[in-house]
């Protein structure tokens, strides 16, 4: 039986206008493109399973095909979703294990952060990875806080139960264990705003387990966090905002479109910052700024661009005083969470983002801004500039 | 919220509309779901091709003349025939700035040759297409080749000629066909017959391999001073490959339009995207308006997909939405509706009255001409027959005209987008001067 919700591969014209804006078939031959590798192949998957193509993998799930689409097919989602309902994945897979434990990883590692990110930083520690992880060596990687975000938090809290008007926010895992202080930033800018802030227990979005295929702990893991935001939101605005456009959009999206669950407790009142923050402005809660003087060019994230987010940031990023801004076009990085650090996808993923990194010379800016927290590992990998999330630029400017 | 001006659709009229709205200052936004139907078009503009009997027109603005009194509710008539010819130069002058050079024939129709083979009036094709070096080959009757690669499914080599053989402009002259062959493609995993011009354009892109195809034209050519390719020579590189290809093999190349999607019409895509974004506007492409509130006869705001809740406040809207393919327009089985504010439709609710038996009927369908309704100022009528003062409608949402028999979509599109644009500047500057 075909479930009714999954038809829209049906509504597919045929016109292939996906396939020009996907970013991996444009860059290799290896993926036939999201028309085919999607609608297409899943008339023949619904008939006879065994018809699924190994091609599926290289599919980055960046949704461009979904924004370019005239027909509101859900071709990403036709596509992760048949990636691991119809292709057998051997168990034992140490390296993909690892990445999509974002969690877990993170708690180990920011209990010994100088240490670890010492290590990983050795050339013989990177050719040992690649050669028995398949991690290429290339890569660099995150480095981890010496703390995480919540054990920093629980020191202010107290100060944070004085504002009235409070959010609750979803700081993600790579605020936690890799970037504490884009939430330090988000606490002042918020503060600032005598809005508080308030922090709950919470698991791993799911996003990098969706990417490797471990659907039931993403489940169980947005099952929790439902639970625990839905709970928090009686005590304080009701609001949940995230500083991860990638968290946002699953939180939002994916919980119900992909993983089949009910998230209608929390969808509504679910926002990536600069929405939020865009909302407060329009009421005319607008923090004192100072001119910043910088030239910075924006790069917008694929999925906040799904989203229907970028011109949320853009407003938010317009009204920074003496910030010189130029708008990148819209291009992937090509890193696409943890698919950019696997070895047999690196090249792919590096080939791709060539093009945004050649726009990012020519505009030749200070800083880069962008949502995405791997987006910005990609840019600052690639490119010799630094990249800042809008929220710190944000923080820069308070007076 | 502080827009000047939201558009809703980034197809042909939203972007010409959106251009000259941020080339005057106006902070500008455009909301779009979903690529637009330049994808699916030829690449050429069309101002106004036939007469009702369908009899080719030479000379598009003069006909506009006499339209504007026989058919007063045209969207040319509404927007008057000086507009329409600024609205042209302009949409010219902004391709030109991103890199696309355009064609004209001096106010006059030239003609095209389809992927089918006939021949088509347009007034603007890209310099590709067609040019005064091909012109006056064609009328010295210089020999024609037209190629194809070996195992690309999208072009049918044998159905041109069959057609192409037939026409007067090139009774006399010797056409012939040929294949070239890619050996680069025998060593990918995926052959020929899977590429689509997409591929192919991406190829002559890379830029690596244009000595070996340029050989491969020469050879295909057999002695032929004109050669006729699928278009797909490039697109971001287009202008210097094809200059390339002609100065490495000594022939005229022209393109040919092929099936879905367009390479030529990405071109115009990309040329008025980046025109938009260079003058400081705003593209928001992974959303969908679909409602809004009009209180007292103006549109306070409309909503979108993912931000349900949310207002989208703007001082001016235009709704540059599309038609039936689109989405502008919605039919059911015995309905026709705006779907986002429900405007006042002109066409008949009744499905029976829709269509023409024959298919290929020579008065065309009746639908066709179908679209939301709106005064001389291109304001439409809510659900409560008032006009909404500060929405405009532009493109093929517009009711009045049949884009398929007048050979009219692209001049309605870019007039149209142009005129409101120009309504909206003059009233914003009439508001800062008050």
């Amino acid at each position: 039986m075909i479930n009714l919700e999954n038809i829209s591969f049906d509504h597919c014209i045929k016109c292939t206008v996906c396939t020009i804006y996907c970013p991996v078939a444009r860059n290799t031959h290896l993926f036939p493109g999201p028309k085919q590798s999607g609608p297409d192949a899943e008339r023949l998957r619904i008939k006879n399973p065994r018809l699924v193509d190994a091609s599926l993998k290289y599919c980055t799930n960046c949704k461009r095909c979904e924004i370019a689409c005239p027909s509101n097919v859900k071709i990403a989602d036709i596509i992760q979703d048949a990636k691991w309902k119809y292709t057998r994945v051997f168990w034992f897979r140490p390296r993909d294990f690892f990445m999509s434990r974002t969690d877990l990883a993170g708690s180990a590692a920011t209990m010994f952060a100088p240490l670890v990110n010492f290590v990983v930083s050795l050339t013989i520690v990177k050719l040992l990875m690649e050669f028995f992880l398949r991690i290429p060596s290339a890569r660099a990687f995150p480095t981890y806080n010496n703390g995480t975000f919540t054990s920093w938090f629980k020191k202010i809290r107290g100060h944070q139960g004085g504002f009235k008007n409070r959010v609750t926010y979803f700081h993600g895992c790579f605020v936690n264990y890799n970037k504490r202080s884009l939430g330090e930033d988000l606490v002042r800018v918020l503060n600032s705003m005598k809005i508080g802030v308030d922090v709950v227990r919470e698991k791993c979005c799911g996003v990098p387990l969706i990417a490797n295929g471990y659907l039931t702990r993403a489940r169980k893991n947005a099952r929790y966090n439902i639970a625990s935001l839905s709970e928090q939101k009686k005590s304080n605005s009701g609001i949940i905002v995230t500083t991860s456009s990638s968290c946002a959009f699953a939180l939002k999206h994916e919980y119900a479109n992909l993983l089949g669950l009910d998230n209608s407790a929390i969808y509504s009142n679910t926002e990536y910052i600069t929405k939020y923050l865009f909302d407060r402005f329009e009421d005319g809660n607008i923090p004192d700024m100072k001119p910043v003087h910088i030239r910075a060019a924006y790069h917008a994230p694929c999925h906040l661009e799904r989203l229907g987010g970028v011109m949320y940031t853009i407003d938010i990023l317009k009204r920074i005083p003496g910030l010189d801004l130029v708008i990148l076009n819209s291009e992937c990085c090509g890193i696409a969470g943890t698919y950019g650090f696997k070895k047999e996808y690196y090249k792919v993923s590096q080939d791709i983002g060539q093009h945004l990194f050649k726009l990012i010379d020519r505009a030749n800016p200070e800083y880069v801004i962008t949502d995405c927290e791997t987006c910005a590992m990609q840019i600052e990998m690639n490119t010799q500039y630094q990249v800042i999330h809008p929220v710190t630029l944000l923080a820069m400017a308070l007076k | 919220m502080n827009y000047d001006c939201l558009i809703v659709g980034a197809g042909l009229s939203g972007l010409v509309c959106g251009i000259r709205c941020a080339s005057e200052g106006l902070r500008t936004v455009i909301i779009s779901g979903g690529m637009n139907a330049l994808h699916f078009s030829s690449g050429s503009i069309d101002l106004m091709g036939y007469d009702p009997s369908g009899k080719v027109i030479q000379s598009p603005c003069r006909y506009l003349k006499q339209l504007e009194e026989k058919k007063p509710g045209h969207p040319y008539s509404k927007v008057g025939v000086k507009t329409v010819r600024e609205s042209m130069e302009f949409f010219k002058k902004q391709c030109g700035l991103a890199g696309l050079d355009l064609h004209d024939n001096g106010e006059e129709n030239h003609f095209h040759i389809t992927g089918l083979g006939t021949m088509k009036p347009s007034y603007f094709s890209q310099k590709s297409v067609f040019n005064d070096r091909l012109k006056e080959a064609y009328e010295r009757k210089d020999p024609i080749a037209v190629l194809n690669f070996d195992g690309f499914r999208d072009y049918f080599t044998a159905l041109t000629l069959e057609q192409i053989r037939g026409l007067p402009l090139l009774r006399g002259v010797r056409i012939t066909t040929g294949k070239i062959t890619l050996p680069y493609y025998f060593r990918t995993e995926r052959n020929l017959h899977e590429f689509r011009s997409i591929d192919l354009a991406r190829v002559f892109d890379s830029e690596k391999y244009l000595p070996r195809i340029a050989d491969e034209i020469k050879k295909a050519a057999g002695g032929a001073r004109i050669v006729g390719l699928p278009a797909f020579i490039g697109i971001d590189n287009f202008g210097w490959i094809h200059r390339r290809l002609e100065d490495m093999t000594g022939l005229l190349i022209y393109e040919v339009p092929t099936l879905p999607p367009s390479i030529l019409g990405m071109r115009i895509d990309r040329a008025l995207k980046t025109r938009f974004a260079d003058l400081g506007g705003e593209l928001s492409a992974g959303d969908k308006v679909f409602g809004g509130e009009i209180i007292d006869g103006m549109l306070d705001h409309v909503h979108t997909e993912n931000y349900g809740s949310t207002r989208h406040r703007s001082r001016f809207y235009v709704f540059s939405t599309g038609s039936f393919f689109s989405g502008g327009i919605r039919s059911e089985f015995n309905k026709i509706e705006e779907p986002i504010l429900k405007l006042r439709m002109s066409g008949s609710q009744e499905r029976s009255k829709w269509y023409s038996e024959s298919f290929f009927d020579k008065k065309g369908h009746p639908f066709l001409s179908y679209g939301v309704d709106t005064g001389k100022t291109l304001n439409p009528y809510g659900a409560d027959g008032k006009t909404v003062k500060n929405l405009f409608c532009v493109g093929s949402i517009l009711a009045g005209y049949d884009p398929i028999r007048e050979g009219s979509g692209g001049g309605v599109a870019i007039s149209t987008g142009y005129y409101a644009a120009g309504k909206i500047i003059s009233a914003r500057k009439k508001a800062d001067l008050a």
